[in-house]
């Protein structure tokens, strides 16, 4: 049979991703708006709505990825903010001062939502550029998911209640009336697309793992800002065959794997490869961490879907209690057999940093597995020292050969 | 006559620790922290509420605990109570309006696993009416939690005698703040804020009754009080410590006539309501306060608000007191020091450390920026 040779996922992340930002960069000529969001948000009621989603943050991941962070935040810091703030908004602050992008900038907002459970700093972030574009913002708050039955109820009833807020004022946005039978399918779509993306990173509990955490790094891009569209199914679809192939052929994404790691936080993005390579000469693969199942969400599709958009967002890792934190790191620890973990304290981000050295005992404790702590920025080398977290990562691994004896 | 009235008040704002050593022989100290925790919530279940500001005491056990860009406040919050005075207190309600607080939280708990634990939820928003109908179900959760503690559930009529008594309370501070800018001659802005401070610490009966006879006396003396040489000036920030900074403003002879700390004008505005269901009242109070950094309200308040008071107040210059590595205001910074420049409003940023503040070189820049902007020498 004649035909085209089916796409790859890597050919169609890259055609999606191009498209998505025609699409957000045209936004306006097509009388649709453009709304930034935070990584972790209920982006459905948006995609429901015609409105395009873009995400500061990844744009600025590509900043730091092309080593733009430092000139960036020097340009913001030049203008009174200080080198504390995360390496995101740095970039981002930059990046409207100075107009430098590796992918020819991305469009104003005509709307802001923050939503906390991510973090506190991105709604300060945005109240930056609220207050410069003249745009609203609304903040989705959601407080701790404290494990007390009743108090989750009154949470869940809280965080509903400014989804439909929040539905109001993009009625008011955009003049449209809010169609609930789209939002069911949108819902339906990102539920299918989630469960998908879990699928691809559970494929590191095969031994050898075909995936290692920098694969799900680069996938987990697709499913952050397009979620609840049909392209995001059908492209982890091919992922996850993609990979499952790999896995039935035995093939390690390391050579001769020993180690399997767990990281902690996000990854220090303009080290990726450098450490992947490291790592790889002493057979160690980091496999995963909380950060890239942060986008794994189950939908209840018989629920209401503001419930389970608000159920499954405020209960993200950033935002439950550090007890629960340590379990589902641990529920990771056993499904991926792993043996090992680097817990990176990320100076721009305290949302997941701040309790990293009790989440350590906590680890240590319950899997008797020592732990490698760090502390360096994710985003500017300003803050990076090369030999010393080097020479730490080495020494650990040695430590992990030791005890294997 | 003035140091008698100040003296216990003046004591307990400086040394809490030594001067209520006895105090939980009586009552179970509760400790809180910034921001908005609903005192009267702890006081109408019978505990002794008590506010947890920090220590200036060198950091021994928490820096390990905590990443070293963490703000002073929360570390040394910490480091108070685990290093300082483990046996002060029977229990906390801390709040969360931050990453930081948040995750103090957790490492907090952790710590002090035998002894009564409670977050407090505040919004985090509090422009729309979700925030208010969620204050008033999260204080009604801690009503109910505060009662299981203490044994007894907490009525409405035990919370309406709270309530009383904190209005009163803070009714005493309002008109001897009132005083205060109207007779900067009368006493100092360190002796004023200490007032304030007491009455994070100590019994609020005992505060009131202290205060009483210390306002009839400020208010019959106001004409006496109005001496020349000070210049009003709006002081705005989440706390100011160590307190010494207010010694340095009465130097130069800044008479602090407004400001929007969650520690003076957040804490003392504004009375619950004595009509109708309390809770709803509280509820209410808690969303018509003014701005607070990390509490997202409509964006612009970050600097309209203290433009309204300095032109209200007739002040001359705005002192802003940023606390080292604190996010919320590190974001708001850039954007208030612009708008005061368009506006012509003189205006210093202090910034402040616990433990390591430099108070010789903070002297130097108040002085230099009073001359060079208010031409005072
Ligand atoms: S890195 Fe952390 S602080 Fe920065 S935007 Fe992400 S979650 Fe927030
Ligand atoms: S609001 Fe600022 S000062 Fe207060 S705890 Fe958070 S970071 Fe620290």
């Amino acid at each position: 049979m004649q035909g085209e040779k089916p796409k790859s996922a890597k050919e169609l992340a890259k055609e999606l991703t191009a498209q998505y930002l025609e699409e957000a960069r045209t936004a306006h000529e097509h009388g649709k708006y453009v709304a930034y969001t935070t990584a972790v948000s209920p982006v459905e009621i948006f995609v429901a709505h015609d409105i395009i989603p873009i995400y500061p943050e990844n744009h600025s991941v590509a900043c730091i990825t092309k080593r733009l962070c430092t000139e960036l935040s020097e340009a913001m810091e030049n203008e009174g903010y200080t080198s504390h703030l995360c390496a995101y908004a740095r970039c981002d602050l930059g990046y409207r001062l100075v107009g430098k992008s590796p992918m020819g900038g991305i469009p104003d907002p005509d709307f802001l939502l923050a939503c906390n459970a991510q973090c506190f700093t991105l709604t300060k972030w945005f109240e930056v550029l609220s207050r410069q574009y003249r745009v609203p913002l609304f903040v989705f708050d959601t407080p701790q998911w404290i494990r007390d039955q009743e108090a989750r109820k009154s949470i869940l009833r809280y965080c509903v209640e400014q989804l439909k807020e929040l539905i109001s004022a993009l009625e008011e946005l955009t003049g449209k009336r809010f169609d609930y039978d789209r939002l069911r399918e949108v819902v339906r779509l990102s539920d299918e697309a989630s469960r998908l993306y879990r699928r691809f990173l559970d494929m590191a509990s095969y031994k050898p793992s075909p995936i290692t955490i920098f694969d799900a790094l680069i996938h987990m891009a697709i499913t952050v800002y397009l979620r609840g569209t049909p392209q995001a199914v059908l492209y982890y679809r091919t992922l996850v065959d993609e990979v499952q192939q790999k896995a039935d052929r035995g093939e390690g994404a390391v050579p001769n794997e020993r180690f399997r790691l767990y990281w902690e936080n996000l990854p220090i993005w303009f080290k990726f490869r450098d450490h992947f390579n490291l790592l790889a000469s002493y057979g160690a693969a980091i496999l995963t961490s909380l950060y890239v199942h942060a986008w794994s969400y189950e939908f209840d599709l018989q629920k209401d879907p503001l419930e389970t958009l608000a159920e499954n967002y405020v209960s993200v890792f950033s935002n439950v209690t550090l007890e629960e934190r340590a379990e589902m790191a641990l529920d990771l620890f056993r499904r991926y057999s792993l043996n090992g973990m680097i817990m990176f304290i990320n100076r721009s981000c305290k949302a997941v940093s701040f309790a990293v050295h009790e989440l350590r005992d906590l680890l240590s404790e319950k899997t008797g597995i020592p732990a490698l702590v760090f502390e360096a920025d994710m985003g500017d080398p300003r803050f990076y020292s090369e030999a010393q977290i080097r020479t730490r990562i080495e020494a650990y691994l040695e430590t992990l050969e030791r005890l294997e004896g | 006559m003035k140091e008698r009235l100040l003296e216990r008040l003046l004591e307990v704002a400086n040394k809490p620790f030594e001067a209520l050593k006895d105090l939980r022989a009586k009552k179970k100290v509760i400790g809180s922290t910034l921001a908005d925790v609903p005192e009267e919530l702890i006081h109408a279940a019978g505990l002794h509420p008590f506010l947890i500001l920090g220590t200036n005491e060198p950091i021994r056990v928490s820096a390990a605990l905590m990443p070293d860009n963490c703000c002073s406040l929360a570390r040394s919050n910490l480091e108070l109570v685990l290093a300082y005075q483990p046996d002060f207190f029977d229990g906390f309600v801390l709040s969360q309006v931050c990453d930081t607080t948040q995750h103090l939280c957790d490492i907090w708990k952790r710590r002090f696993q035998d002894r009564y634990f409670e977050n407090f939820l505040a919004p985090r928003q509090v422009s729309r009416p979700s925030a208010r109908q969620w204050v008033a179900v999260e204080m009604r959760r801690l009503r109910e939690s505060l009662g299981r503690y203490a044994g007894r559930a907490i009525t409405d009529d035990d919370l309406r005698r709270s309530i009383r008594l904190f209005n009163e309370n803070r009714a005493l501070l309002r008109r001897l703040y009132d005083v205060k800018r109207r007779a900067p001659g009368l006493f100092s802005n360190r002796e004023f804020f200490d007032v304030v401070k007491a009455a994070f610490f100590m019994d609020r009966s005992e505060h009131t009754e202290l205060l009483k006879p210390l306002v009839q006396w400020a208010e019959g003396e106001a004409e006496k009080g109005a001496a020349d040489g000070h210049f009003p000036a709006v002081v705005a920030g989440i706390v100011v410590e160590p307190p010494q900074i207010y010694d340095l403003l009465d130097e130069v002879g800044a008479n602090v006539v407004a400001d929007n700390l969650p520690t003076a004008s957040r804490y003392i505005y504004y009375d619950v309501s004595e009509e109708g269901d309390p809770i709803e009242a509280m509820a209410e109070r808690h969303v018509s306060r003014p701005n607070f950094s990390p509490i997202n309200d409509q964006v612009e308040r970050i600097y309209t608000d203290l433009i309204e008071l300095y032109r209200e107040y007739a002040a001359q210059a705005i002192f802003y007191i940023h606390i080292k590595y604190c996010e919320s205001q590190d974001y708001d910074l850039p954007d208030i020091k612009r708008k005061m420049r368009e506006e012509g409003i003189p205006m210093l940023v202090v910034e402040t450390e616990y433990q390591s503040t430099h108070l010789a070189l903070m002297k130097t820049r108040i002085e230099a920026f009073c001359e060079a902007v208010l031409g005072r020498v």
